[in-house]
C-alpha cells in the first residue's frame, strides 16, 4: 500500500517535471493557453460565482449566532471575512472546482488515451505533453486562479448582503474591523492558497486523464480517481500551506 | 527494410512477442495475421516507437529503433506512417486541420500548400470536399478514410495499417483494400497490414505472415498460403472458403 503510494507520488513528480521543463518554453502556445482559460472561465464562472456568494452568506449565518452571544456584532465582517479569504473559500471553492474542471479534463485526456488519439499525435510527430497536456495544464491554472479569486470576492458580498439582511447589520458596521483583522497577509495568504490549489487541480486532472490505459471502464475510473486524489490533495496542500504560512507570519 | 531480430515484448508476466525473426521487404504489401491477442498491434507499435521491445533488435529502414529515444524517433516517424485500429481523429479539429496536423510539424509549408496537400490526401481517399465538416459529422467509415488520408499526406516511405478493415461493411471493406493497393502501387510504399481478414489479405497481400502466441508460425505468398497444410493457416482459410 505504502509502496504503491510511493510509486504513484513519484510518477506524479517525474510528470510534472516533464511539463514544468515544457511549460519554460511554452511562449509560441500563449494564445492557445489563453483560449483555454477563457474556455474554463466561461464554463465554470457562473457556478464558482454561485458557489463563492453562499460561501460567504453561510460563513455570515455561522458567525452572527456566535458574536451575538459575546454582544460583538461589530466584529462579524471581519471575522467572516478573515475565515473565507485564508481558509474556508479558496478550499470550497478548489473543491468545487475539482468537480467541474477536474472531472471534465481527465475525462477529455482519458478518451483521447483509449480512442489512440495520444498515439495518433506521437506518429504524426508531435509531443502530446506539449501540444495537448501544456495549454490544459496551464490554462487551468490561470483559469482555476482567476476563479477562485473571483469566488472570494463574491464570498465578501455574499457575507456583506446576509448581514445586512438576515443579521441587521448594516454593511458600514460589517467593514468596520476588516482592516483590523484582514491583514494584508491574510490576502496574500489567501492569493497563495489559490495558486496552490489551482496547480493542484491542473496537475492531478491532467495526470489521471494520461495515465488512462483501456477503454470506457477505465475511463470512468480515472476520473473517479481524479476527482478523490484531487480532493485529498487539497486538504493536504491546505495544511500543509496553512502550517508554512502561519510559520512564515509569526516570524 | 524493417527486421525484428529476436525481439521480445511482455506486459508485466504476459510475453506478447516470444523472440521473434521477420523480415519485412521494401516495396511489397505484406499482412500479418493471426488470432486476437498473438501480438500483431503490438508489432506495429514497436515499429513507430509506441512500444519499445524489451530485448531483441528492430531495424526500420536502417534506424535502429530499439535504442533510440522518442526525439530521435521523429525521424523514423517522418518516413512511418501509421493507421490505427480506431480512426482516432482528433475530434476537437475539423478534418481540414487533421489532415494538416502532421504536415503542419514535418514540412514547413505555406497555408496554400498545406491546402493542396490536404485536398489531394482527401481526393485520394474518395472523401473530396469534406475538409470544413468535424469528425463527429463523419460515418465510422469516412472517419477510417480520413485516418489515413491524414497519413498518406505526409508521403510516408512506409505504411502501416492496424485492423483497417475491422467494423467496416463489405463496400467500404473493398474501397480500404483497393486504396492500400493503389498507394502502394503509385507511391512505392511499403505496406504492412494487421488484419483478421484472410479474403483481403489473398486479394492484396504480395506477401502473408502468421503469427500464433508472439511468433513466426509460417509466410509466404497468397498462393503459397492457399496450398498450406499448417492447422493455423486452414482454419483461417476455411473462413474465407465459408
Amino acid at each position: 500500500m505504502i509502496s504503491q503510494a510511493l510509486i504513484l507520488l513519484g510518477d506524479y513528480l517525474l510528470f510534472f517535471n516533464q511539463i514544468i521543463q515544457r511549460a519554460q518554453k511554452s511562449w509560441g502556445q500563449r494564445e492557445e493557453i489563453c483560449e483555454k482559460a477563457l474556455q474554463v472561465i466561461k464554463e465554470s464562472l457562473l457556478t464558482t460565482v454561485f458557489a463563492g456568494f453562499f460561501v460567504g452568506a453561510i460563513m455570515t449565518l455561522q458567525f452572527t449566532m456566535q458574536v451575538q452571544m459575546f454582544d460583538a456584532m461589530s466584529y462579524l465582517g471581519a471575522l467572516v471575512t478573515s475565515a473565507t479569504v485564508r481558509e474556508v473559500g479558496p478550499l470550497l471553492i478548489a473543491f468545487l472546482l475539482s468537480g467541474k474542471i477536474g472531472a471534465f479534463t481527465s475525462a477529455e485526456l482519458g478518451t483521447m488515451k483509449v480512442s489512440e488519439q495520444i498515439d495518433a499525435i506521437r506518429c504524426l510527430g508531435a509531443d502530446p505533453l506539449k501540444e495537448v497536456i501544456l495549454p490544459r495544464f496551464l490554462g487551468i491554472i490561470i483559469a482555476s486562479f482567476f476563479l477562485l479569486s473571483f469566488g472570494l470576492l463574491f464570498s465578501f458580498l455574499g457575507g456583506v448582503l446576509m448581514a445586512s439582511s438576515f443579521s441587521g447589520l448594516p454593511w458600514e458596521q460589517y467593514l468596520t474591523h476588516i482592516p483590523t483583522i484582514v491583514s494584508r497577509f491574510s490576502v496574500i495568504s489567501g492569493g497563495v492558497k489559490c495558486l496552490i490549489f489551482s496547480t493542484v487541480i491542473a496537475t492531478i486532472c491532467t495526470y489521471r486523464g494520461y495515465q488512462v490505459l483501456g477503454g470506457a471502464r477505465e475511463v470512468g475510473e480515472g476520473v473517479v480517481q481524479a476527482a478523490t486524489q484531487t480532493m485529498i490533495a487539497l486538504v493536504l496542500a491546505d495544511w500543509v500551506s496553512s502550517f508554512i504560512l502561519e510559520g512564515i507570519a509569526n516570524a | 527494410m524493417i527486421e525484428f531480430r529476436q525481439v521480445t515484448k511482455s506486459f508485466g508476466p504476459r510475453t506478447i512477442l516470444n523472440k521473434l525473426d521477420l523480415k519485412i521487404p521494401a516495396s511489397q504489401i505484406v499482412f500479418v495475421l493471426g488470432m486476437s491477442g498473438t501480438g500483431k498491434s503490438v508489432l506495429l507499435k514497436n515499429i513507430v516507437g509506441l512500444l519499445k521491445p524489451d530485448s531483441g533488435e528492430l531495424i526500420v529502414d536502417g534506424y535502429p529503433v530499439h535504442q533510440m529515444s522518442e526525439m530521435e524517433m521523429m525521424n523514423v516517424r517522418k518516413i512511418c506512417g501509421m493507421v490505427f485500429q480506431q480512426p482516432a481523429l482528433f475530434d476537437f479539429l475539423s478534418v481540414f486541420e487533421n489532415v494538416a496536423y502532421g504536415l503542419r510539424r514535418h514540412f514547413q509549408l505555406n497555408e496554400n500548400e498545406i491546402g493542396d496537400k490536404v485536398k489531394e490526401a482527401l481526393e485520394l481517399v474518395g472523401l473530396p470536399g469534406v475538409e470544413s465538416k468535424m469528425p463527429h459529422e463523419l460515418s465510422y467509415g469516412m472517419k477510417k478514410r480520413v485516418s489515413l488520408a491524414r497519413t498518406v499526406a505526409l508521403k510516408p516511405k512506409i505504411l502501416l495499417f492496424d485492423e483497417p478493415t475491422t467494423g467496416l461493411d463489405p463496400i467500404s471493406t473493398n474501397r480500404v483494400n483497393e486504396l492500400i493497393l493503389s498507394l502502394s502501387k503509385n507511391l512505392g510504399t511499403t505496406s504492412l497490414v494487421v488484419s483478421h481478414d484472410m479474403e483481403s489479405a489473398l486479394s492484396v497481400a504480395d506477401h502473408i505472415v502468421m503469427l500464433e502466441a508472439g511468433r513466426l508460425v509460417c509466410q509466404g505468398s497468397p498462393q503459397e498460403m492457399k496450398e498450406s497444410s499448417i492447422p493455423l493457416v486452414k482454419n483461417f482459410l476455411s473462413e474465407v472458403t465459408q
